[in-house]
């Protein structure tokens, strides 16, 4: 432990922080495992600076084979186990990787999974039972001194802790209708939900991936949203505030994640020339978002199945692989766009999955909450004849809003007219799950959302179109709908005032 | 020549920021920054802005001028580099390869362009504060003339014979036609609102014209802004190339075989209420290029977003094509980086995308090849002739960045002279300028107070409700003494403007900290008001404005009845700011408002910002009494002749 106080001491983490970006430097062959990629281009140094807490299980459930609804956490749906129990059915603990040696992080926990490294580097959230008979709870870890804190517990599970800005924390809590996210203060106070699907009838998870730079919270959760079940449900990677308003896809070309499977796992890259990127695992291999493009961007990566990915200082990355699913998990350095990587770390008989660098990193922005202090929401469209699977050429007569029952079953709130420049203005339900139908002047669908999303109380947003896509921005036009009244038409279920 | 003053916190807000203008002399003497101490009293707003501005009382400000570089030109031989320095009122006379600063010649207030003449031997430098064109002679470096112009100007072209100069006049909106060897005015030509940036092509037929302001439309339309073409041999406007959408147009570029031209600008989405940020809600950065290169002749033009999906290029200001039209160099002020198009690539998106592509943020990727970082808020930008090195003006890093175009980075860094040290007033002027603090980078304050005044749009803000309170936006200049902030007045002072309303509602991400928001306030309140064109020397007024003046105070009117004291335009719009800081409902609400009741504006240059109102529905001051006062509750003014109106606006034109 005292390696470890001195590793993180100030100067020492900027001396990892500040680490030139060489290929693959600092490589260490910790430990031997086959390496299927030319070693000549990588070097190696036994003093690699590198700490690294990872989940060790004897099992894990994840990836699952192709073609099956299970591709991720988020799309096995078996809501009378807990998701860690789900994953690993033979116990998990959090592993400290340093200087080629393992050792337990937290010792006296009888499970423990899912690290989170604070922005300055010198703590860790995650999730652990102290006694089998125990729910998961949120601990938080002060790695120097081994302090340990119970952030968050009581008579349910809680998972996947990550750190926000602004001294505050979102995890995974489980409801009667699955996992659902879920943001507190540090000190386990002013929580709010965050994320609203699912019924008990179509349970759903949901699990925060990782807090972008610009604030915002990267999640997974099945594609369409809020459907559970069904041989094409895939994990997809989502966006919210930390308010819990916002809610949307990270980008809208969801084909291909029918076509090479869910994607999943994202971690945002802060270094490099993938720096500001999002990368992920896509079915059987890598894949990146990046800012300036509508559609992911392919990147070269090993073939293999992959259970967690994160960012070096210098903006490498140590990835969780195996080849099939007869092998384990262990942790391989990879220079990203590559299918350049070395062997970071095995250890027989146990997968390690889920890495995480402990150093320091930037502070995410954080999100001012503007929220109103109503039950409702206001949604506006500005042409719903928009939309990346082809725009409408017939304008539709109405809008429709329904929101999801408790066992599973689509209730009609009601319609609102749309007006001759395709634009809407409704009030729905907050902090439900709810869907959008476009109608013509009979009455009959002529689209509909496929999956749910949510509106957070109190939230008032506007799309350009229906699944117009992030990379539509708005025309500078006068919705033709607010010259007919500045009041949306009331789906919200409830009367008339009761904001 | 450098001043410092260093100022207890505790007295800050009491300083009253005022320009000690001196005259135009060829060694370095301008338009200096004073900082003053007031004896006046201390009003209860201010009392509020001063304990949250600084609550730490030792704190010192250091008061410092700096050069603040725009624009450049390069010696035919390219020896030297000019660089014209917008706050320290000066060129700055550079060795192009070494960077070291040759010469400092003073031109006057606040100059904003200047052009070589043919043969090199002058150089023309518009002072936009003193109304006047500087006349350089460059074998001296010495100021040899001053010839007066239009109303700000802010530009200046000259034509290939070199004997006429065309001078952009950003208030008066027109272009001013000069006899070259005198000064002389021959003609104006009428632009378009905000004429601000000249452009001649190379071989001397067309010399266009870009405006920062959107000509006015009617209420709660989409801004129109547009090029205005001229033919430099008969001086006349032969064209007025609309720019659909584009409220904010700066630098325009020609190719040298005038081919391909390219506008860099501001795309805003004031009609849309601002519910967020993300999706270029907004604005947008973008250019338009034009020409026969883009295929639809010179009518043709195609609008080129260059924001992406998670990152935006705040405030596109610069353009220059390359002289093998390989690529297209653009500044953006906002995000500190110079945006390079590859303009083979843009053709074939064009052409591939014929229906436009304006709004769609995933387009740049097909075309933008690289994002090259500056310093900070790059203006204009210059490329060698051989096309090499592209120079960058970085506004307030005081420095000209010298990017090698083919490695596509910043190869050498010129420092200006000037102050080394960095003002708290300086990093108020840096954030009231940088985008960095807005979701994504989107915006920055400037975006909607363009040069720090404003942008001529309404707008409809989030809080209230969608279509609902439509507000003007106002004006920043002098605004210190004018609280309470905002339209309904519910700011009672600048930081509770510009802190957590404005992250909560225009960044949608967290703004800058304390100590940064009180530099910001600290600028705020420094922006001067500029000069006021419709005032005579000494005080004096014209006839017009004295009568003018009479029906503002009058108590009675004109069919003698007395005229209630709460009814006479002096009683809301009193003291020197032009109002009383109170808030009044004079019958201009709209269903589109919640309340009736709205802060008196002051009248700071109230000539130059159009549309008026608290939602901008009346497009001129004229519209104000003869549109929206029919019950006479916005001061008795029906009873007026259509003389004696004009006559109140010539009075209020001088406020």
């Amino acid at each position: 432990m005292k390696t470890l106080k001195r590793l993180l001491e100030p100067r020492f983490l900027t001396g990892i922080l500040c680490a030139p970006v060489v290929l693959l430097s600092g490589l260490a062959a910790q430990n031997t495992q086959t390496s299927h990629a030319p070693q000549a281009a990588v070097p190696t140094n036994p003093l690699h600076p590198l700490t690294v807490i990872v989940s060790a299980a004897p099992t894990v459930l994840y990836p699952p084979e192709a073609g099956t609804n299970a591709h991720s956490k988020a799309a096995i749906i078996a809501p009378e186990k807990n998701m860690a129990d789900r994953l690993y059915p033979d116990g998990v603990h959090l592993l400290l990787l340093q200087a080629g040696k393992a050792t337990p992080l937290v010792p006296e926990f009888v499970a423990s999974a899912d690290a989170n490294v604070s922005f300055d580097g010198k703590s860790i959230l995650f999730a652990g039972k102290k006694t089998s008979a125990d729910r998961w709870q949120i601990w938080e870890l002060e790695i120097a001194e081994h302090k340990l804190r119970k952030v968050i517990g009581g008579t349910t599970n809680y998972f996947h802790p990550l750190y926000l800005p602004g001294r505050r924390l979102v995890y995974s809590r489980q409801t009667s209708h699955g996992f659902e996210l879920e943001a507190a203060l540090y000190d386990g106070t002013d929580r709010l939900a965050l994320s609203h699907l699912g019924s008990q009838g179509t349970p759903v998870d949901v699990v925060a991936e990782d807090v972008l730079e610009d604030g915002r919270i990267l999640f997974q959760t099945g594609f369409p949203m809020g459907v559970s079940g069904g041989s094409t449900i895939r994990p997809e990677l989502y966006l919210v505030y930390s308010d819990g308003s916002g809610v949307e896809s990270y980008r809208c070309d969801h084909a291909a994640t029918q076509k090479l499977g869910g994607r999943w796992g994202g971690r945002q890259w802060s270094q490099g020339s993938f720096a500001g990127d999002v990368l992920f695992t896509h079915g059987r291999t890598l894949g990146r978002f990046s800012s300036p493009f509508a559609s992911e961007v392919s990147m070269a990566a090993p073939a293999a199945e992959y259970a967690g990915l994160t960012e070096t200082p210098s903006g490498d990355a140590i990835v969780s692989a195996r080849h099939t699913a007869r092998d384990r998990f262990s942790l391989m350095l990879l220079r990203p766009g590559t299918r350049i990587w070395k062997s970071f770390y095995a250890q027989p008989g146990m997968n390690l999955v889920e890495p995480v660098v402990v150093s320091s990193r930037v502070i995410p922005r954080r999100h001012p909450t503007a929220l109103h202090p109503w039950t409702t929401a206001n949604l506006m469209a500005l042409d719903v004849r928009i939309s990346r699977d082809g725009n409408l050429t017939t304008l539709p007569s109405k809008v429709q809003v329904e929101a999801l029952g408790a066992s599973g079953q689509a209730i009609v709130l009601g319609t609102a007219p749309v007006a001759e420049d395709g634009s809407y203005f409704v009030t729905v339900p907050g902090d439900k799950p709810i869907r959008f139908a476009l109608l013509n002047a009979q009455g009959r669908i002529m689209r509909a959302q496929r999956g749910w999303f949510w509106a957070r109380a109190g939230e008032q947003r506007i799309c350009v179109g229906c699944h117009s896509g992030p990379e539509q921005a708005p025309e500078n036009h006068l919705p033709g709908i607010l010259l007919k009244t500045t009041v949306p038409v009331n789906l919200s279920g409830e009367a008339e005032g009761q904001k | 020549m450098s001043r410092h003053l260093w100022i207890s916190a505790r007295i800050l807000a009491l300083l009253v920021a005022v320009y000690a203008v001196r005259s135009v002399s060829p060694v370095h003497a301008v338009a200096r920054p004073i900082v003053a101490v007031s004896s006046g009293t201390i009003n209860r707003n201010e009392r509020s802005e001063a304990s949250q501005e600084y609550p730490n009382e030792a704190r010192a400000i250091p008061v410092e001028q700096y050069a603040s570089p725009v624009e450049m030109l390069m010696s035919p031989n390219g020896a030297r580099l000019y660089v014209l320095c917008q706050e320290s009122g000066e060129i700055q006379v550079l060795d192009a390869f070494s960077g070291r600063v040759l010469k400092r010649i003073g031109v006057g207030r606040v100059p904003r362009g200047f052009t070589l003449s043919p043969n090199a031997d002058k150089l023309y430098v518009a002072s936009s504060w003193d109304d006047h064109v500087a006349v350089i002679d460059t074998q001296r470096l010495q100021v040899i003339a001053t010839w007066k112009v239009g109303a700000e100007p802010t530009s200046i072209a000259v034509d290939h014979s070199g004997t006429q100069l065309f001078v952009a006049n950003r208030i008066s909106n027109d272009v001013a036609v000069l006899n070259a060897k005198t000064g002389s005015e021959q003609r104006r030509l009428e632009a378009g609102r905000g004429a601000s940036y000249l452009t001649m092509a190379t071989d001397g037929s067309r010399l266009l014209v870009t405006h920062v302001y959107p000509n006015l439309g009617e209420y709660r339309t989409v801004p129109e802004s547009e090029i205005t073409v001229i033919d430099p041999h008969n001086a006349h406007v032969v064209e007025r190339m609309p720019l659909h959408s584009i409220a904010g147009a700066f630098h325009v570029a020609l190719s040298n075989d005038g081919h391909l031209g390219v506008v860099a600008h501001l795309h805003p989405k004031n009609l849309v209420p601002l519910a967020h940020v993300e999706h270029g809600w907004i604005f947008g950065d973008s250019i338009t290029v034009f020409g026969t290169d883009i295929g639809k002749g010179i009518h043709g033009s195609v609008e080129v977003p260059l924001d992406e999906l998670d990152r935006y290029f705040s405030y596109p200001f610069g353009v220059a094509i390359a002289p093998d039209k390989r690529h297209i160099y653009v500044t953006n002020a906002g995000a500190d980086v110079v945006t390079v198009v590859d303009v083979s690539k843009l053709l074939a998106y064009i052409h591939a995308h014929p229906g436009g592509f304006a709004q769609n943020l995933g387009a740049s990727a097909h075309y933008v090849t690289a994002r090259i970082a500056v310093g900070a808020n790059p203006r204009g930008v210059l490329l060698s002739r051989d096309g090499r090195h592209l120079y960058v003006a970085n506004r307030l890093d005081d420095t000209v960045s010298v990017v090698n175009t083919s490695t596509e980075r910043v190869e050498k860094t010129f420092p200006l002279d000037g102050p080394k040290t960095i003002s708290a007033l300086r990093k108020g002027e840096r954030i009231f300028y940088s985008a960095r603090y807005s979701f994504q980078g989107q915006i920055a304050c400037t975006n909607c107070h363009i040069d720090s005044t404003f942008d001529g749009l309404t707008w409809d803000l989030e809080p209230d409700g969608f279509g609902i309170g439509i507000v003007d936006n106002r004006m920043l200049e002098d605004i210190r003494n004018t609280a309470p902030y905002k339209w309904n007045g519910s700011n009672p002072n600048i930081p509770t403007e510009c802190g957590i309303r404005t992250e909560k509602y225009f960044w949608r991400s967290q703004n800058y900290n304390d100590r940064q928001l009180a530099d910001l306030t600290l600028y705020i309140r420094s922006i001067p008001a500029r000069p006021n064109r419709w005032r005579l020397p000494h005080g004096q007024m014209t006839s017009a404005q004295e009568r003018g003046r009479a029906l503002f105070v009058r108590s009675k009117d004109n069919f003698g009845n007395p005229i209630a004291e709460k009814n006479r335009c002096v009683y809301c719009h009193s003291g020197p700011m032009g109002t009383n800081q109170t808030s009044f409902d004079v019958g201009t609400g709209k269903r589109t408002d919640l309340s009736g009741v709205f802060d008196t504006p002051q009248l700071t240059n109230i000539a130059l910002t159009a549309p008026y109102l608290h939602d901008g529905s009346a497009r001129s001051l004229e519209e104000i009494w003869t549109l929206y006062n029919p019950a006479d509750r916005h001061g008795r003014t029906n009873d007026l002749t259509k003389d004696q109106l004009n006559d109140l606006i010539e009075y209020l034109k001088t406020r």
